[in-house]
C-alpha cells in the first residue's frame, strides 16, 4: 500500500465521521436493521424505494446510507429467524434452525447475542479484507479493455444465473429476461428505438427502479398476502434468558465466528453465491467440525455462530467487486449499482482514483455502521421486536403505499405504477415456478453496459469474435463462464459418484 | 408441467423477440454493428437457455420419481392474490384523479378490512387516516416528493 492510498484511507475516516455522514450511516443501519427483522421486504426493494426520496441528496451521504442498509438487514434477519423461526431475510435461513431451537430451550438471548456479536466480528473483519483487495483489484482492473469487461460480465450473469435458482436453465432465462429488458429503448449508438411497443413512456427505457420495487416488493406483499389468508403467519417467542454469552457459550462460538466471516467474505468475492449459500456453507463446515454433530438442528449456538458471521462478512465481501470492477455478483448489489448510477456515479476503478473521498467515506461509515449495529441489536434489540408484532394485514398494504410513493416520484407517470403492479404479478408467478429474480435485476443493470462493451470490442477487433479469445483475462473469464454453466450438470453425476463410492 | 409451459414461453418469446429485432429500423450509420447484433445474441441465448430447460427435463424425469407428495403442502390460493391485484390496480387508476391522500387512505381501509380481520376496524380506520395524512405531509413537504393533490384542495 502506497502512501497516497493510505492518506485515502485516512481522508475516508474524516468524511465519514462528518456530523451528516454519521447521521446517515445511523440512519442507513436503522432503517437496515427494521428491513431485516421484518420478514416481506428486503435490502433490494427498500434500497430501489430510497432512490427516488433521496434524490437531490449528497451522493456520498445517500449512499452510505444505502449501503447501510444493505449491511443492517442482516443483523436484523436473525432476529427474526431466532424468535419466529422465518428468516427475515434469506440468508438468515440457516439461523432459524438451530436459533429458534436455543429459543426453545430459554437461550433466546444468547442466541440473539451470539448473532450480533458474531454479525460485528464478521462483519468488521470484512471491511478490513475490503479495505486490503480494494487497491490491487482496481488498479488490476484499470487494465481491463472492452472485451475484458465483457467476458467479466459474461462470467458474473452465468455464475448468478446458474447458482442462485434450483435449476440453471430457469436461471439464464432469468438472465435473458433482464438483458432484454434493457434494450427497450432508444439505443444511445444508433439512436433507434427499440421494442417500445408504441408506448412513448419506453423510449427512456423501464426504470429499474419499478422492476426492483415490483419483482422485490410487490411481489413479496402478494406472497404475504395469501399466508396472511391462509393463517400461517407464526407468532413471536418472547426473548428469554440474558442477552449475553456464558463463558463456555463464548469459547464455542468464537472458531465458527472467524471461520464464518472468512467463508462469507470469499463467497461474498464471488459472483453468483451470496449470503443464503455463505451462511449455509459454514454451517455445513461448522457441523463437521464439531465434536458433537448430533446437536445441530438441536440449538448448537456453533449453528448459529458460524452462518450469522458468514452471511455479514459476505456483505463487504460482495461490495468488493462492485467497488473495484463496477460489477456487481448478486441482485443486492446490482440494485445497490443501480443507486451508484441514479447518482451520475460509476463505480469501478476510476471511482478510486477521480473520487477517493466518496469511495473510502463509503467504505469507512461501515466500521461505524457496524459499531452502531451492534448496539441497535443488543441493549436496543427489544424495540426491534415489536415490529414482530404489527399485524401483516396491516403492514403488507403499507408496504404497497410506500412501493408507490417510490415509484411515482421518479417521474411522476402512472405508467410506472402499472409497471411495478406487473412486475410484481411477474415476480409472484416466477417465485411459483422457482424462476430466481436476482439475475433478472442483474443483467437488467449491467445489459447497458455489457452491449457498449460488446460493441467497442467488435469495432476495436472489426467485427471479430476472436477478440474475446485474444487475451489470459478473457480467456480464463471465457472459460470459468463456460464451466459455471456447465457446474449444475456436473455436480450431480459428481455427487452421485461419490455417494455410490460410500455404499461400498 | 409449469417447466413444459415455461418451455412454450421461452419459444414464443424468442420468436417474438426475433421478430421485432428484424423490425428495428437501421440507418448505414454510426458503428458497424448496429442495434440489432446484441439482441439477435440474445435471441440466440433464449433458444440455448430452452435446450438447457429440455435438457433439465429429461434429467428429472429419470431422477425424481419418488417424492411428489409434499409438493402438494404449497399450493397457495391464488384467488386471495387476483383480489389483491385487482383493488392495488384500481388504487393505482384512480390515484393522480383523487389524489395521494384520498386513495391511499381508501386503498388502506379497504386492504386491512380484507386481511386484518382479527384487528378491529378502529385500528384499522386509524392506521388509514394517520398513515394517509402523516405520509403526505412527510413526502410533499419533509422531503419535497410531488404527490397529487386530486380533487382535495390541499
Amino acid at each position: 500500500m502506497d502512501a497516497s492510498t493510505f492518506q485515502h484511507i485516512l481522508n475516508g475516516f474524516t468524511v465519514a465521521i462528518q456530523p451528516i455522514n454519521l447521521w446517515y450511516t445511523f440512519v442507513g443501519v436503522f432503517l437496515g436493521t427494521i428491513v431485516g427483522v421484518l420478514p416481506g421486504i428486503g435490502p433490494s426493494a427498500s434500497i430501489a424505494l430510497l432512490i427516488p426520496i433521496t434524490f437531490g441528496m449528497n451522493p456520498t451521504s445517500a449512499l452510505i446510507m444505502m449501503c447501510g442498509i444493505y449491511y443492517g438487514t442482516k443483523y436484523g434477519g436473525s432476529t427474526t429467524a431466532i424468535l419466529i423461526r422465518t428468516p427475515g431475510e434469506a440468508a438468515s435461513v440457516m439461523t432459524s434452525i438451530d436459533g429458534y431451537e436455543m429459543a426453545k430451550k430459554g437461550r433466546a438471548g444468547a442466541a440473539l447475542a451470539v448473532s450480533a456479536i458474531g454479525s460485528f466480528i464478521a462483519g468488521t473483519l470484512g471491511v478490513i479484507g475490503l479495505t486490503i483487495f480494494a487497491v490491487p483489484l482496481a488498479s488490476m482492473a484499470l487494465k481491463f479493455g472492452p472485451a475484458e469487461y465483457f467476458t467479466l460480465m459474461l462470467f458474473a450473469m452465468t455464475a448468478v444465473s446458474t447458482l442462485t435458482g434450483k435449476s440453471a436453465a430457469k436461471g439464464m432465462l432469468a438472465t435473458l429476461l433482464g438483458l432484454m429488458i434493457a434494450t427497450i429503448g432508444i439505443d444511445l449508438q444508433s439512436g433507434q428505438a427499440r421494442y417500445t411497443m408504441g408506448i412513448p413512456e419506453f423510449q427512456d427505457g423501464v426504470g429499474f427502479v419499478v422492476v426492483v420495487v415490483g419483482l422485490f416488493a410487490v411481489a413479496e406483499v402478494l406472497r404475504g398476502l395469501e399466508s396472511v389468508f391462509k393463517g400461517t403467519a407464526p407468532d413471536a417467542m418472547k426473548i428469554s434468558g440474558k442477552l449475553w454469552l456464558t463463558k463456555q457459550e463464548w469459547l464455542r462460538s468464537i472458531g465458527p465466528i472467524w471461520r464464518g466471516g472468512v467463508i462469507g467474505f470469499i463467497i461474498g468475492v464471488l459472483p453468483g453465491a451470496g449470503g443464503t449459500i455463505a451462511s449455509i456453507m459454514s454451517y455445513t463446515t461448522e457441523k463437521r467440525l464439531s465434536k458433537m454433530p448430533d446437536e445441530f438442528g438441536k440449538g448448537s449456538i456453533e449453528g448459529v455462530a458460524g452462518p450469522e458471521a458468514a452471511n455479514n462478512s459476505d456483505t463487504a465481501g460482495a461490495m468488493v467487486p462492485l467497488l473495484t470492477l463496477g460489477i456487481p455478483g448478486g441482485g443486492a448489489t446490482a440494485v445497490l449499482m443501480g443507486a451508484f448510477i441514479m447518482y451520475g456515479i460509476q463505480p469501478g476503478p476510476m471511482l478510486f482514483q477521480n473520487r477517493p473521498d466518496l469511495v473510502w467515506g463509503l467504505i469507512n461509515s461501515m466500521y461505524i455502521g457496524n459499531i452502531m449495529l451492534l448496539i441497535l441489536n443488543l441493549p436496543l434489540i427489544g424495540l426491534f421486536v415489536r415490529l414482530l408484532y404489527i399485524p401483516p394485514g396491516i403492514l403488507y398494504p403499507l408496504i404497497i403505499s410506500i412501493s408507490l410513493i417510490g415509484a411515482y416520484g421518479i417521474n411522476g407517470s402512472p405508467t410506472d405504477l402499472y409497471l411495478i403492479l406487473f412486475f410484481g404479478v411477474v415476480g409472484y408467478v416466477f417465485d411459483k415456478v422457482d424462476i430466481p429474480v436476482a439475475p433478472l435485476v442483474l443483467s437488467l443493470v449491467l445489459g447497458g453496459m455489457m452491449e457498449q462493451s460488446f460493441r467497442q470490442a467488435m469495432t476495436i477487433s472489426g467485427g471479430n469474435l476472436q477478440i474475446f479469445f485474444g487475451s489470459a483475462i478473457t480467456m480464463t473469464l471465457v472459460i470459468m463462464s463456460v464451466i459455471s454453466i456447465l457446474i449444475p450438470f456436473i455436480l450431480p453425476k459428481l455427487k452421485q459418484y461419490k455417494e455410490e463410492g460410500k455404499d461400498e | 408441467m409449469a417447466d413444459r409451459i415455461i418451455f412454450v414461453c421461452i419459444l414464443v418469446l424468442a420468436g417474438v423477440y426475433f421478430w421485432a429485432t428484424s423490425h428495428i429500423a437501421t440507418l448505414e450509420i454510426g458503428d458497424p454493428l448496429g442495434p440489432k447484433a446484441f439482441p439477435r445474441l440474445l435471441g440466440v441465448g433464449l433458444l440455448i437457455t430452452a435446450a438447457m430447460l429440455l435438457g433439465e427435463m429429461i434429467r428429472d424425469r429419470k431422477t425424481v420419481k419418488q417424492p411428489a407428495a409434499p409438493a402438494a403442502a404449497d399450493t397457495g390460493n391464488p384467488a386471495v392474490v387476483v383480489m389483491a391485484v385487482v383493488i392495488t390496480l384500481i388504487f393505482f387508476l384512480a390515484f393522480e384523479t383523487l389524489g395521494y391522500l384520498l386513495s391511499v387512505s381508501i386503498y388502506l381501509l379497504v386492504m386491512t378490512n380484507i386481511f386484518n380481520k382479527k384487528g378491529r376496524w378502529l385500528v384499522n380506520s386509524l392506521t388509514a387516516v394517520i398513515y394517509g395524512v402523516g405520509s403526505y405531509y412527510a413526502f410533499t413537504q419533509l422531503l419535497g416528493v410531488n404527490l397529487p393533490a386530486g380533487i382535495l384542495p390541499f
